[in-house]
């Protein structure tokens, strides 16, 4: 009789702990979905606005400290605005857009991609143009550089300005190195093999390159070889799926020039398992004489690289390859990133949105953005005296190549991944015929 | 009426559990099923599309390829994991310092994140500053150097070291503590039967905990089946495929290729294959019984 007293008392003693966990998890639950509706409810609210701003603005790259200052700044001179801000890594801030559009659940603004992203954007109905807000300010809207707007704008509809220019194909070079062997800077496909060689027998490595993160090989590279081989026209054929196609033996060999590079040994051991980051690490470590990335590595080496490799940095870009029809100078590359605005802004929250755009991507946040390194898509002039001599190098470069469309601004998502494993597969020996295949078959469903 | 009490409160007690393990277990299994009928962007809408995801998954290269390097997995964490940490636990489950100390050690990958092994793994790795190219040129069998994780053809095998490494410490704990409820009498009475050694082990150890060995299976072969932290970490699933896992898969077809659809029938393909491989492991492992 006891034991089974004490028993029953035990079991109420557990009753009611359980009772209280679960009353405490409920709790928590009711609490994170309260949070929710007290965010969106207040931003009924006329007198404080909230905005939500995805950005990848995250890291400790001049330009992300510039942006970041900028936001600061706007969140101080604007009281009655409360900024919700998500700051993320680039490949992070894609997936996380892609994931918001899925379920509705957009930003109010978000650093987005122009050309494919910016396409699929408005076939999902999630962005407002911005035609009038640009047309109010006309001095603004005419300052842009040729061109900038077309990656952003569909059916007459402009939905984004660039806030920066991205050539994303430019060769950095260590001028000791190259002076140290002898070796001139190539201005041809030859004299491109014959350094690769030279710096072999010595045993610096020519080329740095990190390709686990498998668009490095393509957006760095191969879009330029591409448009060296095959010409412009040609691709923006084979996008549409218009009379061109990847199984052309223009595009095969164009794919046989890329694998040249690795077969004469161009990339250090083991380039498909290091990353970005480690790639210009080999370089600013005077291990590899040359490595292949886009602009916005001035911004990286400005702030990481050791003075004395910062100083002896060039740039350049690849060389014309023998009896390609591309055009020269070009390289690879987009209008930088824009704002996109929510399409369910309006009112008081629309405006608030629209000022904040103009103070990021108005001349002031271009202006800004020139000043942390970066390029811009807008004509302002470079003060050299104050700019980092690289940066100097790189606006003068910049001032005569054209630049020709990187591959994954303009492939489907799906035909970006045939290509991108493609290559990593070409480098290692793959064959190129079954590598074009792939790419066709994944553009042809894409665009069918 | 006491045992309907117990029964109730049981119930009652379960309840809450049941109803979140519902909510966030299987209504979204149910309903990437119900995806995985559709071709779908993410954005704009999905079509319907019936079994033509499941036609051209049957039929997809990568995906078989994603399974046996799944399978890979499977296999050595089983034949890996289980049986070190059941030697460690036999060796090491009394509790004297020094044995503490080497416990501590194994169990130590446990409480880092992936993230932290797989970075470091992917240092010792690393093909110019590796610590293990490093070794192997110091030890003078430099002709052994490879390109561990960029070698398409090896990439998946040396990601099963960290692998084994990081959940040995798990699997030794769980051993440790079902040794230690294997009742003194009846290692008295084996010590008085003169049953010492290995017939001991064969004889009283291992049956006494074999359904613990059977649970540390399960785990293993759904927690192998899951892995994708490591890998997304250390290669990504490259180079070009070569060490893709089912999650990883079915993670880039979602959001680097943006087929929610497919994305959803690769999942709905992985609940499909746990269960087969839970069942035929349960039905071998009771054989002995």
């Amino acid at each position: 009789m006891n034991i089974s007293i004490n028993w029953e008392v035990v079991k109420l003693k557990n009753v009611f702990k359980l009772t209280l966990i679960a009353a405490l998890v409920m709790m928590l639950l009711a609490a994170c979905g309260g949070n929710n509706s007290d965010g969106s409810s207040s931003s009924n609210n006329s007198e404080t606005i909230t905005l939500t701003i995805a950005n990848n603005w995250s890291g400790q790259d001049a330009k992300a400290v510039a942006m970041r200052k900028i936001l600061e700044d706007f969140q101080n001179d604007n009281p009655n605005i409360k900024l919700e801000i998500e700051a993320l890594a680039t490949d992070g801030l894609k997936t996380r857009l892609r994931t918001a559009a899925a379920a509705n659940e957009m930003p109010d603004l978000f650093v987005m991609w122009p050309g494919a992203m910016t396409k699929e954007f408005v076939e999902g109905d999630l962005l407002q143009p911005i035609n009038d807000f640009l047309d109010s300010k006309p001095d603004w809207k005419n300052n842009f550089i040729e061109n900038a707007l077309v990656d952003f704008t569909i059916d007459g509809n402009i939905y984004s300005v660039p806030m920066n220019l991205a050539p994303s194909s430019l060769v950095y070079y260590n001028e000791a190195i190259f002076n140290q062997y002898n070796v001139k800077v190539p201005t041809t496909w030859d004299e491109l093999l014959q350094a690769i060689d030279t710096f072999n027998a010595n045993g610096v490595i020519p080329i740095a390159l990190g390709n686990k993160a498998n668009w490095v090989a393509q957006s760095t590279t191969f879009s330029t070889i591409g448009d060296r081989v095959t010409g412009t026209e040609w691709f923006l054929k084979a996008v549409e799926q218009d009379g061109a196609s990847f199984t052309d033996p223009q595009f095969i060999e164009a794919l046989k020039v890329y694998q040249q590079l690795s077969e004469a040994n161009a990339y250090q051991d083991g380039f498909n398992s290091i990353d970005e980051n480690q790639m210009v690490q080999l370089y600013t470590q005077g291990k590899a004489a040359m490595f292949i990335n886009g602009g916005w590595a001035v911004a990286n080496l400005v702030n990481t690289a050791p003075e004395d490799i910062l100083n002896v940095t060039s740039i350049t870009i690849l060389p014309p390859v023998v009896g390609g029809k591309g055009e020269m100078p070009t390289t690879a590359g987009v209008v930088g990133t824009g704002l996109g605005v929510n399409k369910n802004l309006s009112g008081a929250k629309k405006e608030a949105a629209l000022k904040l755009f103009y103070a990021l991507a108005g001349p002031e946040g271009q202006k800004a953005t020139l000043e942390s390194s970066t390029l811009v898509s807008y004509n302002i002039e470079l003060d050299a005296s104050k700019a980092n001599p690289l940066f100097v190098k790189l606006t003068e470069l910049m001032k005569n190549t054209k630049i020709v469309p990187v591959y994954d601004s303009k492939l489907s998502s799906a035909a970006v991944e045939a290509i991108n494993n493609g290559l990593q597969e070409l480098l290692v020996g793959g064959n190129p015929e079954d590598i074009a295949k792939r790419i066709q078959d994944a553009q042809a469903n894409a665009v069918k | 009426m006491n045992v309907s009490t117990i029964k109730r409160f049981i119930a009652l007690a379960l309840a809450p559990s049941l109803v979140l393990y519902a909510l966030f277990v299987f209504v979204p299994v149910i309903w990437s099923a119900y995806y995985s009928l559709f071709n779908w962007k993410g954005i704009s809408e999905a079509t319907f599309i019936g079994f033509q995801n499941y036609v051209e998954l049957v039929q997809d290269d990568i995906f078989w390829r994603a399974l046996k390097n799944n399978v890979v997995f499977v296999l050595a964490s089983v034949l890996g994991q289980v049986p070190i940490a059941l030697m460690l636990s036999i060796v090491l489950f009394k509790n004297n310092f020094f044995q503490r100390l080497l416990r501590t050690a194994v169990f130590m990958p446990m409480v880092l994140s992936t993230v932290v092994i797989g970075l470091i793994w992917s240092y010792i790795y690393h093909p110019q500053i590796g610590l293990l190219n490093f070794l192997l040129d110091f030890l003078k069998l430099g002709h052994l150097k490879l390109q561990w994780t960029s070698d398409a053809n090896i990439a998946i095998y040396a990601l099963i070291p960290p692998l084994i490494w990081s959940y040995v410490g798990l699997y030794l704990i769980i051993f440790i503590s079902a040794l230690q409820n294997i009742p003194n009498e009846l290692n008295d009475a084996a010590k008085i039967d003169g049953a010492t050694g290995l017939t001991k082990l064969v004889k009283i150890t291992l049956p006494m905990i074999w359904g613990t060995i059977q649970v540390a299976i399960i785990l293993c072969i759904s927690g192998s089946l899951k892995s994708f932290d490591l890998v997304y970490i250390m290669t990504k699933g490259g180079p070009a495929h070569a060490t893709e896992l089912l999650a990883t898969y079915m993670y880039n077809a979602t959001f680097s290729t943006y087929r929610y659809g497919y994305g959803s029938t690769i999942s709905t393909a992985i609940v499909i294959i746990s269960l087969l491989l839970i069942g035929i492991s349960q039905w071998l492992t009771n054989k002995p019984k």
